[in-house]
């Protein structure tokens, strides 16, 4: 069976819906842009990116750095800039959220491109944010631990 | 012996590579084709490297097969949504090309045509898990082929860019979507490369998948400086742009820096093959191989 590698639009988005979505996309706005720099990509994983979102990448990516960060830490594409996921992985050390960077994050479904996460979320499209990490390290090793048991 | 049954039976591999031209002439992949043939195990295939537009790699790659050498592709996320990429890999599945290395890809701004948009639809952690699925015989959408590929999935891995334990997060999440060996970035630096593979032999993930570590000969001291100054995320130890430098025969130094790194890499626990790339010198690939199986 094929896993979830890409996140459906179930239940599908209907035109009202949409509508809708607008109006809240307005109050998360206020919210999620000027604090995260969000770029509306209706799919949010700011939870498990120590909020920090990483669609302001250049490339878009949604697990992890590509291979040119510079030694400082600087964006291949903008060098003035800093790589979004040097920064996202410095925070989650910071907020003791590392365990999170673990998980494989899905393809994006551009349906949900410019909808309201929120909404998203409370239909159940996409995974609720994690608010809270306990036992940091722990988790980590438990969840290599796991993983490398699994497939033995 | 393939490529795939040497990664199974856990044996010592050698990867080549060859950058297609800038032109329809396959002429070109052919005479390359000759430097590798016997020396090394499978040849990589770049797709549009640097983002320069350049002969197809599954096009070059079929090539090679008739060559008879057998080829890794390379697939990258700038140029292709998940429909040409699902697509294109179901074409090189047909042409009898197994070997595939998930990139994410170089940004376009470094290449010919820096006007262009970029895709990224996946990245290469995706691709990986992508190809996984294909391989269990589903595509993206759920819907089951009648015939799945049997790809032997590659991935890239860069221990010298920044942060460092990131990178380790990165290749633990490629082992997890599926990847079964991994080639790294040129190695210019061994004290980080050991590094790096102490702490990969340390978390155990070295039985889970070969890694191929990358071995760049130059033929100058330039070279060197460029790649320290122009390509991001490489790092180059000081000492070798300086015996670059003031070697009599630069090229001859070349040579034997690359046979001296495979020896040290070849030594280090979990290193399972080595990767040549030499870009723009492909004629010194036997030489190398040979030295280097020698001694």
């Amino acid at each position: 069976m094929p896993n979830d590698l890409v996140s459906l639009c179930k239940p599908p988005i209907s035109a009202r819906e949409r509508k809708f979505s607008r109006f809240f996309l307005f109050f998360e706005d206020l919210i999620k842009v000027p604090l995260f720099g969000c770029q509306h990509c209706g799919e949010c994983i700011l939870s498990s990116t120590a909020f920090i979102c990483c669609q302001r990448c250049p490339k878009r990516l949604r697990n992890g750095p590509c291979g040119g960060t510079g030694e400082d830490g600087s964006c291949e594409v903008y060098p003035e800039r800093k790589c979004v996921w040097y920064r996202i992985y410095f925070r989650s050390r910071r907020l003791h959220r590392i365990s999170l960077l673990y998980k494989l994050n899905k393809i994006h479904n551009w349906n949900l491109e410019g909808t309201s996460a929120w909404l998203n979320v409370f239909k159940k499209r996409i995974d609720a944010p994690i608010w809270l990490v306990r036992n940091d390290k722990q988790r980590v090793k438990d969840r290599i631990a796991d993983d490398l048991q699994r497939e033995a | 012996m393939t490529f795939k049954e040497k990664l199974e039976s856990k044996q010592f591999v050698w990867c080549g590579e060859i950058g297609p031209p800038q032109s329809c002439n396959g002429d070109a992949i052919r005479n390359k084709a000759k430097y590798f043939k016997g020396f090394v195990d499978a040849v990589n295939i770049t797709d549009n490297q640097t983002a320069i537009a350049r002969l197809s790699s599954i096009a070059s790659a079929k090539i090679l097969l008739d060559e008879g050498v057998e080829p890794i592709i390379q697939m990258t996320c700038r140029d292709r949504n998940r429909l040409a990429i699902q697509s294109d890999l179901l074409g090189a599945a047909a042409l009898g090309i197994q070997n595939v290395l998930c990139l994410t890809g170089d940004y376009q701004k470094f290449g010919d045509n820096p006007e262009a948009r970029g895709v990224f639809d996946l990245d290469s952690i995706q691709l990986v898990a992508t190809v996984a699925q294909m391989n269990s015989g589903f595509l993206l959408s759920g819907t089951e082929m009648k015939k799945a590929p049997e790809f032997v999935i590659g991935a890239a891995a860069n221990p010298f860019a920044e942060p460092f334990e990131m990178r380790l997060i990165r290749l633990y999440k490629k082992i997890n979507a599926g990847a079964h060996f991994v080639q790294t970035q040129p190695v210019f630096d061994l004290e980080i490369f050991s590094r790096w593979m102490d702490r990969i032999v340390a978390m155990g993930l070295h039985e889970k998948i070969a890694i191929i570590a990358g071995v760049m000969p130059v033929k100058s001291a330039k070279a060197l400086l460029y790649m320290k100054e122009q390509v991001p995320g490489v790092k180059i130890n000081a000492e070798y742009i300086d015996r670059m430098s003031q070697a009599g025969d630069p090229k001859e130094e070349g040579v034997k820096m690359a046979v001296e790194i495979i020896q040290t890499v070849k030594k280090i626990t979990g290193v399972r093959g080595i990767h040549l790339m030499p870009v723009m010198w492909e004629s010194i690939a036997p030489t190398i191989v040979q030295e280097a199986k020698l001694t």
